[in-house]
């Protein structure tokens, strides 16, 4: 096609600019102020203290910082577990050939296009409701009154609460990303296993999950970005400010920053940004180890 | 009837038997979601004091609506709900202007740096907002626009434009990418000029992308929370998200149950209402926008 070098940079121009603008010069100027100590974040360049790494050992000593990225651990690995596991069966049994497929699959991604605010209030407000909640009358009525009478909502219990209420609104995002995989394996696969006598669990064992490799590589990176930005639920789930069984480091962060009463450490941007960068780490490495342990084989499919 | 009996038997009940595991699970799982966002309805339907007593769902005093004109009047929810869809609405029309041409070219044209910016959208969908939320703050707050109601809306709207550009320029090259390069060979030979030919051409015929991602767009706006809570600090320019957030704390102290629920359907109804006509092409958005 003739080239139009007018046309081209005319076409791209507003959008590389939106992108200059809101990511490039802020992930850099949020990476150099690591190392920097710095009262306002409105202060002009000048104004900013050289410390080197101190304020990421700072944060590294901060008691409050480590719980909450222990949080964070904790959700990014149990709750990855939970929701991978519920979603790749939930993929499986959707792309079985079952009737109603689509009704199914629609409304399994419902709570995924709900405000998270919105449906944080009813798990809270609703679900684990120690008076009317749907936890205390259903388990009451089986006769499971342990699981019943549990006060989901107390220190020792809200996290899991937390945990399960975020999981149920991701599962739908999840198993969407398995679906679109195994509906790209082509069904002679299945076939000759069948002719051969392989029955459905043999068959998902090894054709199914080998050939998922890089869905489950999509699905782990993708969970992986969500977890970093871990944040409404965690606000909504707490009632005090600075809750340690809920805390995030995004919450952490919002706290220090913008957050009324920071009384926790001194005002300083640089440590805020700190916080940025050892979470864009984490995605980083993350994302690089799935690469490496997961390698795509030559398998084309 | 003859119909119906041939559709009888055209199930294989052989098949379903086998598949019936799996037709309980998904079938709990789908009737809690319906439990819980029914309940959710019946209560923004009854009053507080109905809720406590457990009869939330059997409304034994009919319909109470004036939960819905209370939280819509008295609790700023229409002043936050006409904030959401200006915001949406306005960032969903700018970023198809904004990222159709340059989604167009990207999947179109070689040129230098037309890797570069791929890879550079498509590595900005993994950044985590509080990589860029402090400087976008300090120029913010810097050029004291903050203060006025309707540069603070501006400000808002071109953070939500430019946060979404690289998933919907993404997205829409790899749908541009998969239009046959004949239509722009005839229109050439016609001797249109290349940009009538995208304009007029071109972006009809990608349509159907440019309506699930916009359709993509106004969800994830709808639904932003900490860029906004940020960013909008008071009621004239708070969006749904955080409206409700403020008023669910405040609700704690004046009891209103019955009223808060209600505010909740009002947030998720417009999603949901977009969701029950367009949910296959929102399913399909989700899965076009990532590559396996």
């Amino acid at each position: 096609m003739k080239k139009n070098k007018g046309m081209i940079v005319l076409f791209l121009a507003p959008a590389v600019l939106f992108f200059l603008v809101i990511f490039v010069y802020p992930i850099l100027r949020t990476a150099l102020m690591t190392f920097f100590k710095i009262e306002g974040v409105t202060d002009a360049i000048g104004l900013w203290q050289f410390v080197g790494l101190e304020n990421y050992i700072k944060l590294l000593n901060t008691s409050l910082f480590r719980t909450a990225m222990a949080n964070l651990g904790k959700i990014w690995l149990m709750g990855g577990a939970i929701v991978l596991s519920l979603s790749l069966l939930f993929g499986v049994i959707i792309t079985s050939g079952i009737r109603f497929k689509k009704f199914f699959r629609a409304v399994i991604y419902l709570p995924n296009i709900v405000s998270a605010v919105a449906l944080a209030t009813m798990w809270l407000q609703y679900v684990y409701n120690p008076q009317y909640g749907l936890f205390k009358t259903f388990f009451s009525a089986i006769g499971l009154d342990a699981i019943a009478n549990i006060p989901w909502t107390d220190g020792d219990h809200k996290f899991m609460a937390l945990l399960i209420a975020y999981c149920f609104g991701m599962v739908g995002y999840h198993m969407l990303i398995w679906t679109s995989g195994i509906e790209r394996i082509s069904p002679d696969y299945y076939e000759a296993a069948y002719i051969d006598g392989a029955h459905k669990i043999h068959q998902f064992r090894y054709i199914t999950l080998p050939l998922l490799k890089g869905v489950f590589k999509t699905n782990v990176t993708m969970w992986s970005v969500s977890c970093v930005g871990f944040f409404v639920w965690s606000q909504l789930f707490s009632t005090v400010t600075a809750e340690t069984s809920t805390i995030t480091p995004m919450v952490y962060m919002y706290m220090q920053m913008f957050g009324a009463g920071n009384t926790m450490t001194e005002r300083n941007a640089g440590l805020a940004a700190a916080i940025g960068v050892v979470l864009s780490i984490c995605v980083v490495i993350v994302f690089t180890l799935s690469n490496v342990l997961l390698k795509d084989d030559d398998l084309e499919f | 009837m003859k119909f119906l009996k041939n559709k009888f038997a055209a199930v294989n009940w052989k098949k379903e038997a086998r598949l019936l595991p799996g037709y309980i699970i998904v079938t709990a799982w789908v009737v809690f979601t319906f439990v819980l966002l029914g309940w959710v309805v019946c209560a923004s339907f009854s009053t507080t004091q109905e809720i406590f007593a457990g009869e939330a769902t059997k409304l034994p005093t009919g319909l109470h609506f004036e939960n819905y004109m209370k939280a819509w009047k008295y609790s700023n929810v229409s002043e936050f709900f006409m904030n959401s869809l200006g915001y949406s609405i306005v960032s969903c029309i700018a970023l198809i202007v904004v990222c159709a041409p340059a989604a167009y070219v990207l999947a179109r044209y070689t040129f230098l740096g037309n890797k570069l910016i791929q890879t550079g959208f498509a590595s900005a969908m993994g950044i985590p907002v509080i990589m860029i939320i402090l400087p976008l703050f300090g120029i913010i707050s810097q050029m004291g626009v903050l203060q006025d109601v309707t540069s603070n809306k501006v400000v808002l709207v071109l953070l939500y434009i430019g946060i979404n550009v690289p998933y919907t320029t993404i997205f829409l090259t790899t749908f541009f990418a998969n239009i046959s390069r004949t239509y722009e060979e005839a229109a050439a030979i016609d001797g249109c000029p290349p940009t009538k030919t995208f304009w007029q051409i071109m972006f009809p015929m990608a349509q159907s992308g440019l309506v699930t991602v916009t359709i993509f767009n106004f969800i994830n706006i709808w639904n932003e929370y900490f860029i906004s809570l940020i960013i909008a600090s008071r009621n004239e320019t708070k969006p749904v998200a955080v409206g409700l957030y403020g008023m669910i704390n405040s609700m704690k102290y004046t009891g209103d149950w019955s009223g808060m629920f209600a505010a909740v359907v009002i947030v998720f109804l417009p999603t949901f209402i977009l969701y029950l006509f367009l949910s296959e092409k929102i399913i399909g958005g989700v899965t076009g926008g990532i590559k396996g």
